[in-house]
């Protein structure tokens, strides 16, 4: 038989990986991600409330949590077996909203700390009268565990009433699981009239997946049906897998009902003689720990490499949704190029201003024209780009995420920055002329303005600017011209290049915001083996 | 010999046992047809496809009366079922598949094996098949058919099986006067229990020579059969042995044996017997009160329901309900919607048809589905309310269903989850195609108690008693899930332990909350509950179904219908069951079902249909699209341009010679640029494609903002569509559309102006020869009117120009501005054809949807 004493190495490696859960992150709302998130979140808070504290303090007292549906008489049990009225009861569900745990007052101090259920704040009243109401919560909102000594109990036990794991309130149905997990010994209340119910099973799966220390209570049951629902829930148990388990039935009397009053000793004298004797059997309560824990760690195997593969799956989603931008912006911009090339800007308006120059139009006017040109045509591939990324994100479940949902104003905001770095291209490119220009020194040289615009024209106007080019030609001579026209057009590529990046950049970046990396899924793997190394 | 006899016994109690199916109905059918009573076959088939439920109480009497023999046949053979008690023990054994086929053929072997017995055997063999009933009606048939028999004949050989309980010791000995005395104790117990018994009985006596002698036959065929059981020796019941024995003779065909049959070869010859035939009766005494009398008349009810014989249904509407309703209703009248529903159900077909093609096929299953309902529902009965009982395992719904019935017809019990199927239960006939519908089998339909407060309270209702929906038997809640999609009005049944369970209330009420007035929460087991307590839970329960939207039904307003209640004790039963009465009497359930599930039809659409504001093409949206478009086909430039050539041109034709001259010198030197060269290929991609395609986006995307998403895709996609080709055709529009290429137009006062100019001109030429001829001495020097004419000349000339030119302003404007207008309006022209007025339909389309969403969604949501 296993035996638990305190491990440092153990200890060490339990929270690195602990630390290792508690960074995974799965912000894109995938298929698998609110479960990935759940089993996170119940696996941090089994580490933290359960496993770590255990095998840092073998000694501590046995918990056990007292779970089930609601109705099942869960208060009323507790009560009972401590002998007195700790936990509300009552006809009205779901009951139990402020879980209460009840322990020795020797034990107190085991409780009253952080040291388990360190996300709870605690309630302790030691001079409450017994008599008197419980007191109404303040908050509904914060999360409380109310802690009652009881001379009754042996020390080394503690008890807890859980919250109903069905309840209608959702904050209570999680809490309720996270209380479950902060078990050594799980006890499940469920009643005659629930045994088949669905939801008390899953738990009964998740504790024989978990390995845990578990007990069952048939309760109220009437005791004309006593041995025959027994039979049948025991027969359901065994079809579960989980005819080992030590049963309790307790009969429906008057007194239990409906949270009146405690249940007579004698009803609940067999479980408590069980918890007795495993609370204060060092060999018992030995195996009673040992199982549980061991359980949790063996449970580690699997669990680990789920939320690996959840993390996994986060990253390839978030590597498809980067795909869809990449494809859709370098196919943008492979048409922007191929456009250049074919002198689409040179259409319209400037073609038109084309037409007229240098008669009818100056070469400002020419120059403007096609500046805005070149930012329409920049413009129309950045719009056409994020339209395909729409597009593609709406097959992605991954991208409902709220944070990648693109905001109204980015389409006047890249009209406005196209534009910009549109007229930025123009300014360099008169710089340019005026050099070549002044190069020439001498009399009679062209206007750069001028100069300017036949470049821009035959830069952007591909083969139907050929006129622009002998025209240039006259003005600054054969090699001016091309060497004037390599620095344009690489000017031109660059600025191409810029914008079409900077908007990609834009697009990508709430989903680089997101964070998704894919070494998570490594590091959980490698926190696992570490761990199985160590045991 | 008795082994084999009792075997056959088996046989026979097994047809009975069996549930009723479709190879049994063949079965029977044979068998008339070769017992020659063909006359039988209709109503034999449709007793045949009917199911076992005890049904038609009423009607099965005067049904019998209007003289089809086939039904009395069909009790004859229970008779011969029931009198062959023998094998009653055995056949309980457990309904046995595929037995209806066999224990046709059987009785068909039978019959020709007492051919010689006469009629009689071979009616009462003939039922055999048809007799197959629910199984725990079945052990009843039996009991009453004999005890008529008893009745009718009297005659001592009979071994009734309570008969042969009372003296199971000495069978043989005190047959004859057992026989009688038990007879008489039958027939009385009959009387009080049941008039149609009675009447049947009554009858049989008088009316129907054939039919006696069908029954006779089959007791002496039973009797015999017994007879052989009990004391095979007989001489006087040699026929019946004789039958008997030639019974088991086709049995054990292979086909037929698979079915266990525990007693039947093991049976010692007497006592077994006897305890058989002693147990059915015991059974039949125990559940007399219920289904017993609904037996009666269950194989009548069987036929009626049969869908194939609509003359059968003339037939019983006459006999049966004429004295209870009159001569109105006839047939099940079909459910009929008011008009306001009516049409809201066509707006939905319409809608749905509307938008077949911009939404897919899973947004409008839900609405599909209401439609497909509403009118399977519409065309069934409208006198039937179909309510079913749902809740969590173990609240008591089977024990509600038992009490409304007054019978316990769902099995209850401490196993959970107990109820497996959905049982339903009839109170009125007519409801079988209802059933149908809902896909209960035949064998689990019930009847009611019968009693006059049972049947007129609650008349018209279908009480559907459902599976549970939480328990971890997952098909339990399909089928729930199914059921409760047809049915007209559920009843929640929840318990003080179960009625804040997370999954009824978030899987069940929350959904269903739109149908809170065909609602009913009962919360029963409050005889658990101590003093006030009972007050407590109920309230928290109307506040948890506050919490999940369900309007209750208090204060005369419509809504869900809480009650407290216990099943056990019957208390609060009552209160329901005048609720359920008066709920089913007003007959309008089945539409606010409907109606409450076009509302959540509704609202599951609304996001498709709905708007958050004004959609549309605003002018503001049509005319940016006309300025881009112009943008892309370059009108701005093309007018300015234009301006200034036509400018350009008026300069240059009114200019001075020597400036044209000037100019003239100027231009050879520089080569016009680009001016021809781009002309020559100015056919190709004339209009700007990136601003063509931005413009179109653009208007789209306006034209679509706040669109649903689909008929905002649709409506891009519209406008993608139209704007291929678009910028195309602007080319080829541009190119038509332009002005003219080559030199403006000129206009008339130019030759003036030219010819004031060349006056000009000419003055300054005459004015410099006269001062030339002066200085050459040839002429007279005058150097007044020369230098004067020269001056005119140098000075009026730029004078000329600078007026034409003025005067040019203008025109050249206008020139242009018409040059950009003809542009602009073109490609305005070419854009709202092919992508405004596609977007422009499309959203018509839309709107036109949005208006049958409307009428739709009009009772409720109030949208628009």
């Amino acid at each position: 038989m296993v035996t638990l004493d305190v491990r440092p190495q153990l200890l060490d490696t339990l929270s690195a990986l602990r630390d290792r859960v508690a960074a995974a992150r799965f912000p894109l709302p995938l298929a698998g991600a609110p479960r990935a998130r759940a089993n996170r979140d119940e696996l941090l808070a089994q580490l933290d409330d359960y496993l770590v504290p255990r095998l840092r303090h073998p000694e501590a007292p046995l918990l056990a949590v007292v779970g089930g549906s609601t109705g099942a008489g869960k208060s009323t049990l507790v009560n009972s077996l401590v002998g007195r009225r700790v936990s509300e009861a009552g006809v009205l569900r779901p009951t139990t909203r402020t879980p209460v745990l009840v322990c020795h007052p020797e034990d107190h101090h085991w409780f009253s700390g952080m040291r388990v259920l360190p996300s709870l704040t605690r309630v302790w009243d030691p001079d409450r009268d017994p008599a008197e109401e419980f007191p109404p919560t303040d908050d509904e909102h914060a999360r409380v565990l109310r802690v009652e000594t009881a001379d009754t109990l042996p020390r080394g036990l503690a008890l807890l009433d859980a919250p109903d794991v069905d309840s209608l309130i959702a904050d209570n149905r999680a809490l309720a699981a996270e209380l479950i997990c902060a078990a050594d010994i799980w006890i499940m209340v469920t009643t005659a009239a629930r045994y088949a119910d669905a939801v008390p099973w899953h738990l009964l799966r998740t504790a024989k997946e978990y390995d845990a220390s578990l007990v069952t209570v048939l309760d109220r049951v009437p005791h004309q049906v006593v041995s025959e629902v027994s039979r049948q829930y025991g027969a359901l148990l065994t079809k579960a897998g989980l005819g080992d388990v030590p049963r309790f039935t307790v009969p429906e009397l008057p007194e239990s009902a409906w949270g009146a009053g405690l249940l007579p000793a004698t009803a609940v004298a067999p479980l408590k003689s069980w918890l007795v004797h495993h609370a204060q059997d060092p060999a018992a309560r030995q195996h009673i720990m040992a199982r549980t824990a061991y359980g949790l760690l063996d449970s580690l195997k699997s669990r680990m490499p789920e939320l690996a593969g959840a993390a996994a799956a986060q990253y390839a989603a978030a590597l498809r949704l980067t795909s869809a931008v990449d494809s859709a912006y370098d196919s943008e911009h492979a048409r922007v190029r191929s456009r250049l090339q074919s002198g689409a800007v040179l259409a319209g308006d400037a073609l038109k201003r084309w037409r007229a120059f240098p008669l009818d139009c100056t070469a400002a006017e020419l120059l403007d024209a096609l500046v805005e040109s070149l930012a329409a045509l920049l413009l129309c591939a950045v719009t056409a780009a994020n339209e395909r990324v729409d597009d593609a994100w709406r097959r992605e479940p991954a991208a409902r995420a709220p944070e990648l949902v693109p905001r109204n104003t980015s389409l006047e905001s890249a009209e406005h920055r196209i534009g910009l770095a549109a007229r930025r291209w123009r300014r360099e490119l008169e710089e340019y002329a005026e050099d070549e220009v002044r190069v020439l020194e001498r009399t009679g040289a062209p206007d750069p303005e001028v100069v300017a615009a036949l470049v821009a024209t035959a830069v952007l106007g591909g083969r139907r600017a050929r006129t622009a080019g002998e025209g240039l030609a006259e003005r600054l001579g054969a090699h001016g011209v091309l060497r004037l026209r390599d620095r344009a057009g690489r000017l031109l590529a660059e600025h191409v290049d810029r914008v079409m990046h900077a908007e990609r950049e834009r697009r990508l970046a709430p989903l680089d915001a997101l964070d998704v990396h894919p070494e998570p899924q490594a590091e959980l793997i490698a926190a696992l083996s570490v761990l199985q190394k160590e045991r | 010999m008795t082994a084999v006899t009792d075997q056959d016994h088996t046989e026979h109690t097994d047809h009975m046992r069996r549930t009723d199916s479709g190879s049994g109905d063949t079965g029977s059918l044979e068998h008339v047809g070769r017992a020659g009573t063909g006359a039988l076959d209709g109503t034999d088939r449709a007793g045949g496809l009917g199911h076992a439920s005890p049904s038609l109480v009423k009607e099965g009497p005067a049904d019998d009366r209007s003289g089809t023999g086939g039904r009395h046949e069909g009790r004859g053979d229970d008779a011969t079922d029931g009198g062959s008690g023998g094998g009653h023990e055995e056949g309980r054994g457990g309904h046995r598949a595929g037995r209806e086929e066999g224990g046709g053929r059987d009785g068909a072997g039978r019959e020709e094996g007492g051919g010689r017995d006469g009629a009689g055997v071979l009616h009462a063999r003939v039922p055999d098949g048809s007799i197959e009933g629910g199984p725990d009606t079945g052990r009843e048939r039996p009991a009453r058919v004999r005890d008529e028999k008893n009745a009718d004949l009297g005659q001592g050989q009979g071994t009734d099986p309570e008969y042969s309980r009372d003296t199971e010791p000495e069978p043989e000995r005190d047959r004859g006067r057992s026989t009688e005395r038990d007879h008489g104790r039958d027939t009385d117990r009959d009387r009080d229990r049941d008039g149609h018994a009675v009447q049947d009985r009554d009858r049989h006596a008088v009316q129907d020579r054939d039919r006696h002698d069908a029954q006779d036959h089959d007791r002496h065929g039973e009797a015999g059969g017994d007879g052989e059981d009990g004391d095979r020796g007989r001489s006087a019941r040699g026929r019946g042995g004789e039958q008997g024995v030639s019974v088991p003779r086709p049995h054990p065909h292979p086909a037929r044996s698979p079915k266990p049959r525990p007693a039947s070869g093991a049976t010692p010859p007497k006592p077994t017997t006897a305890t058989g035939a002693a147990t059915p009766a015991p059974a039949t005494d125990g559940e007399a009160g219920g289904p017993q009398e609904a037996w009666d008349d269950g194989l009548i009810a069987r036929r009626v329901t049969g869908a194939a014989s609509a003359a059968l249904a003339a037939e019983r509407a006459s006999a049966g309900e004429q004295p209870h309703r009159g001569p109105g209703a006839q047939v099940p009248v079909p459910l009929a919607y008011d008009g306001p529903l009516r049409s809201r159900l066509n707006a939905l077909r319409e809608l749905v048809g509307l938008s077949r093609t911009r939404l897919d096929s899973q947004t409008l299953a839900e609405a599909g589905r209401v439609l497909d309902e509403a009118a399977a529902r519409r065309k069934l009965s409208g006198r039937h309310t179909v309510v079913a009982l749902a809740g969590a395992t173990g609240s008591g719904k089977s024990q509600l269903f038992n009490s409304l019935a007054g019978v316990a017809i769902s099995e209850t019990g401490v196993r959970r989850p107990t109820t497996a199927a959905p049982i339903a239960c009839s109170w009125s006939d007519g409801a079988a195609s209802l059933i149908d519908r809902l896909g209960i089998p035949g064998r689990l339909r019930r009847r009611p108690m019968h009693s006059p407060d049972n049947e007129g309270q609650l008349r018209g209702l279908v009480l559907i008693d459902l599976p549970d929906h939480d328990s971890a038997a997952v098909q339990h809640r399909e089928q729930v899930d199914r059921i409760l999609k047809l049915v007209d009005a559920v009843i929640w049944v929840v318990d003080p332990e179960k009625y804040a369970d997370a999954m009824l209330h978030e899987r069940y009420l929350r959904p269903m909350a739109g149908h809170a007035e065909v609602m009913f929460i009962v919360l029963n087991q409050v005889d658990r509950l101590p003093g006030d307590a009972a007050d407590q839970v109920l309230d928290d329960l109307r506040r948890l179904l506050d919490e999940d939207g369900i309007a209750l039904g208090e204060h005369g307003e419509p809504g869900a219908t809480v009650l407290a209640l216990s099943a056990l004790t019957g208390e609060g039963v009552g209160e329901l069951r005048e609720t359920l009465g008066q709920f089913v009497a007003e007959r309008g359930a089945a539409a606010r079902r409907v109606a409450a599930d076009l509302d959540a039809a509704a609202a599951g659409l609304r996001p498709v249909y709905a708007t958050r504001r004004r959609a549309g093409l605003t002018e503001e949206a049509r005319e940016e699209f006309a300025a881009r478009l112009a943008d892309a086909v370059g009108a701005t430039a093309a007018g300015e341009a234009a301006e200034r050539a036509w400018l350009r041109n008026a300069n240059r034709a009114c200019g001075t010679p020597w400036l044209r001259l000037w100019r003239w010198y100027q231009g050879r030197g520089e080569a016009t640029t680009g001016r021809h060269a781009v002309r020559a290929q100015a056919d190709e991609e004339a209009t700007a494609r990136q601003r063509v395609e931005q413009a179109v986006r653009t208007v789209a995307d306006r034209a679509s903002a706040g669109l649903p998403a689909p008929w905002a895709q649709a409506v891009r996609e519209a406008a993608v569509r139209g704007s291929q080709g678009l910028p195309e055709a602007l080319d080829a529009l541009s190119a038509r559309a332009g002005l003219p290429p080559g030199r403006p137009p000129r206009p008339g006062w130019w030759p003036v102006a030219v010819l004031v100019q060349a006056a000009m001109t000419l003055l300054q030429i005459v004015g410099g020869g006269w001062l030339a001829g002066q200085i050459a001495g040839l002429m007279a020097p005058n150097l007044g009117v020369p230098v004067l004419l020269m001056v005119c000349g140098i000075v009026g000339g730029p004078l000329v120009e600078w007026g034409c030119r003025m005067a040019a302003r203008g025109p050249a404007r206008r020139y242009g501005q018409e040059a950009e207008r003809r542009l602009r309006e073109a490609a305005a022209g070419c854009g709202r054809a092919r992508v405004l007025d596609p977007v422009a339909a499309e959203l018509l389309r839309y709107r036109e949807v949005r208006e049958q969403y409307g009428r739709v969604a009009r009772s409720r949501s109030g949208v628009v």
